[in-house]
């Protein structure tokens, strides 16, 4: 009785009619969607939410999709809609993301302490301890799904994606090849970030 | 047992900012460069990584970046009537150890001085007559000018990627600059950083009582750089956690940032750390220097021959170096003769607290070492002094570089300095306050020198420093003057309550004032009055050259690492282009 009443009360909320729109591509509970890169957004902050729907209605981020659906949403629907995905618990990491041991390695050194030789500083200096997150400024990492971190990476780089500031993003995605993006990618991935109720 | 190694044919003491570059243009240029460096390495990564590089107790209260004062403090008095002691937690000054030298701590504040601080003692005596100053005030000036240097303050800004905004370009006053700086050759490398709300609320206020507001220039950056060297930066992200700190995002330039990669990479190049370097050696003649003789971690001695010694320490350091090597001849106050150590100076820094209404949100914390908005209106001889009875000035600014939890507790006068009554106004006033920085001139004068510690020596057994040193009158007048000009601005700006500091004598190096220690090694076209020439070569010993702000006969109103930058690559330039293919005396004395 006690799990289900957890379980119960973190779902408690029902979505806003006007999440109907997105539950489509990022998943009944805000889990994210492994094909075609999409997002989870359950337990992202608000605010973070907030702006980016923002920059996709102003093209400071780039996403067909996402600017047309932003631009038809006013602050107060997009108010509503953020702070229900931002309550919403966080899933534990999806089976099968688990990183090689090389990738593991490569990854958590990306995000712990950064790489000298490509004057890469640590992930984890602005998007907090274990990628867990800064409310006002960065993005939780943890547990978010790779396909999207690796989508967002290129993004970055090749200047899709700008609406950060002080172009910090894209003079760190730049100086990654290849495989430091699979290997950090998926060390955060599998991060296990879940909202203990779900567990 | 001494080993004797190979010669090379230069050897740098102390690979900080001055030392990396210099040891970048010679072993580019083709010569072996040894590089000895007390410290350990270090790089922004690992060692400058978050979360340990804001670890306030172990950086702002423990001084984890400083010189080793438990192996080798420096002894200090006020006037030669006290015994010296040795200063045993750094305070007042923060000299750095390790590699990239004390720029990896520092602020990035990156000004130049103006073309009359070059020429200070001429243009003094050309404006105010002589008889001006106070009988024992001994500035002079500098043996080379503004305009030689302008090339090499350009190459420096340009190497940091400074961000600032020009205000004089060859003589045309820009809008939104320091209309009072010597003209430029072209534009910052990179545009201002952000101006916070302090700077703005100064802005608004200097404005309006007719001063001449700009954003001051910051080596942290406003947007990604990739200088000439090669290296990338990036935008530095407000973090508050510069001045003792380390820069965790390639945003403050260091020479971590702006050169070591490319001087690691080169081949001629060889550092080696863990190096105390004991003395400069000399041969019978005294007149030529054989090399260095230095102590690694494990306790061996070495003597590292070499053809040319760069003596490239923080400031106080240079002049122990010389002392201890005996080049040149130490300075003696009561007679007034002898140069090393002579015109020891430093900053004459002021304050002014300005307190606000709860609804005026000032957000300290969001600050880089830099930022900020100053004026240049009362500032080295930018407004007339007669009448005045002193020389010099300060640049007033909000120039607030941080708001860290333990540093930073504005409280206004009165407040009890610990206990509820402390904790409340903490509370109050911490977010609505703005503290300006006046940052002020300093005069040499005849009492103020360094020499070696008669009684305490360091972990090795050689002598201390000892600094004798007291506020000269010329500076105390001028703190007192700027400052009111500040308590003006502060409540132009509308603060409740404004209190202003002048500094007030006796000098302490118990409290924190600033890391601009001067002189002691001072250049010039005397050698009875100067250490080293206009090229920074020793007088006496001309196959060593003593690059450090201990070269500044006295002090500016503004920062000194640009003025050290623009020497640097004034000293590479005479290095390859006149010393190296004719060694020899470049100045004839």
């Amino acid at each position: 009785m006690v799990i289900l009443f957890g379980a119960g009360s973190a779902y408690a909320a029902a979505p806003p009619p006007e999440a109907a729109t997105c539950l489509a591509c990022h998943g009944p509970h805000g889990e994210g969607m492994v094909d075609g890169d999409k997002p989870r957004l359950a337990g992202q902050s608000a605010h973070y939410l907030d702006k980016q729907l923002q920059d996709f209605a102003s093209g400071a981020r780039d996403n067909a999709i996402m600017s047309a659906i932003a631009k038809g949403l006013n602050a107060q629907t997009r108010s509503k809609l953020t702070a229900y995905y931002a309550s919403l618990p966080v899933p534990a990491p999806l089976k099968g993301t688990t990183p090689t041991a090389a990738q593991a390695a490569r990854g958590h050194q990306l995000a712990q302490e950064g790489a000298e030789a490509k004057r890469v500083q640590a992930c984890n200096n602005c998007h907090g301890p274990d990628g867990s997150g800064v409310a006002l400024s960065a993005p939780a990492l943890a547990g978010q799904l790779a396909p999207y971190l690796a989508t967002q990476l290129k993004s970055w780089q090749q200047g899709g994606r700008k609406n950060d500031a002080g172009n910090l993003m894209s003079s760190v995605a730049t100086r990654l090849d290849d495989a430091d993006i699979a290997a950090v990618t998926s060390y955060y991935a599998n991060l296990d970030a879940s909202t203990p109720s779900t567990r | 047992m001494v080993q004797r190694l190979k010669e090379v044919d230069v050897v740098v003491i102390g690979v900080g900012m001055v030392g990396s570059i210099l040891a970048k243009e010679l072993a580019a240029a083709g010569y072996k460069v040894v590089g000895l460096e007390r410290g350990s390495t270090r790089f922004t990564v690992p060692e400058f990584q978050s979360p340990g590089i804001h670890d306030e107790l172990r950086f702002d209260i423990r001084k984890a970046l400083m010189q080793d004062n438990t192996r080798e403090p420096v002894t200090f008095r006020n006037n030669t009537s006290q015994s010296a002691l040795p200063v045993r937690r750094w305070e007042s000054f923060l000299p750095g150890t390790g590699l990239g030298g004390s720029m990896v701590h520092w602020n990035g504040q990156t000004y130049r001085f103006q073309a009359n601080d070059f020429e200070l003692a001429t243009r003094t005596k050309e404006r105010y007559g002589k008889g001006f100053l106070d009988a024992d005030v001994t500035i002079q000036d500098w043996g080379v000018t503004y305009d030689e240097l302008e090339p090499h303050y350009d190459r420096f800004e340009y190497l940091l990627g400074t961000s600032g905004k020009a205000g004089n370009i060859k003589g045309q006053i820009q809008p939104g600059g320091d209309p009072h700086e010597s003209p430029r050759s072209r534009e910052y490398p990179t545009p201002p950083q952000k101006e916070h709300f302090s700077g703005a609320l100064f802005r608004k206020a200097a404005t309006g009582l007719g001063y001449h507001p700009f954003p001051q220039p910051s080596s942290n950056l406003s947007q990604p750089y990739t200088n000439p060297e090669g290296l990338k930066m990036n935008t530095c992200v407000f973090c508050g956690f510069c001045e003792r700190y380390a820069c965790e995002h390639y945003a403050k330039s260091t020479p971590q940032t702006f050169i070591l990669p490319v001087l690691l990479a080169n081949s001629n190049f060889e550092l080696r750390t863990g190096c105390q370097v004991q003395r400069i050696n000399l041969d019978s003649t005294k007149k030529t220097a054989t090399g260095v003789t230095y102590i690694d971690n494990a306790g061996r001695e070495f003597e590292q021959p070499a053809s040319l010694v760069i003596t490239s320490l923080f400031a106080i350091n240079n002049i122990r170096m010389l002392l201890l090597s005996g080049v040149g001849k130490p300075y003696d106050p009561t007679a007034g003769k002898g140069v090393v150590g002579r015109n020891y100076a430093y900053q004459t820094m002021s304050t002014v607290a300005s307190f606000f209404d709860e609804d005026v949100i000032i957000n300290p914390f969001m600050a880089s070492g830099a930022s900020g908005t100053l004026i240049n209106d009362f500032a080295g001889d930018n407004f007339d002094h007669s009448g005045l009875g002193f020389i010099g000035g300060a640049f007033i600014g909000a120039v607030n570089t941080n708001g860290r939890p333990i540093q930073y507790h504005p409280t206004p006068p009165g407040t009890p300095g610990w206990g509820k009554a402390w904790k409340d106004a903490v509370v109050k006033h911490y977010n609505h306050s703005i503290m300006f920085s006046l940052h002020g001139s300093s005069v040499s004068q005849r009492q103020n020198y360094a020499d070696l510690d008669p009684t305490y020596k360091d972990a090795w057994g050689q002598p201390l420093l000892r600094i004798t040193f007291e506020f000269p009158q010329n500076d105390l007048k001028m703190a007192a003057y700027v400052t009111a000009k500040g308590v003006e601005i502060g409540k132009a700006m509308g603060a409740k309550q404004v209190a202003g500091s002048p500094r007030k004598a006796p000098y302490t190096t118990q409290q924190y004032q600033t890391t601009h220690n001067t002189g002691g090694t001072v250049m010039g076209n005397d050698p009875s009055t100067s250490v080293v020439n206009r090229y920074m070569q020793s007088w006496d010993v001309p196959n060593v050259f003593v690059i450090g702000a201990s070269a500044y006969p006295q002090n500016a109103s503004w920062n000194p690492t640009g003025t050290l930058g623009a020497l640097t690559y004034w000293v590479a330039d005479a290095l390859k282009n006149k010393y190296l293919k004719n060694p020899g005396h470049l100045v004839s004395a």
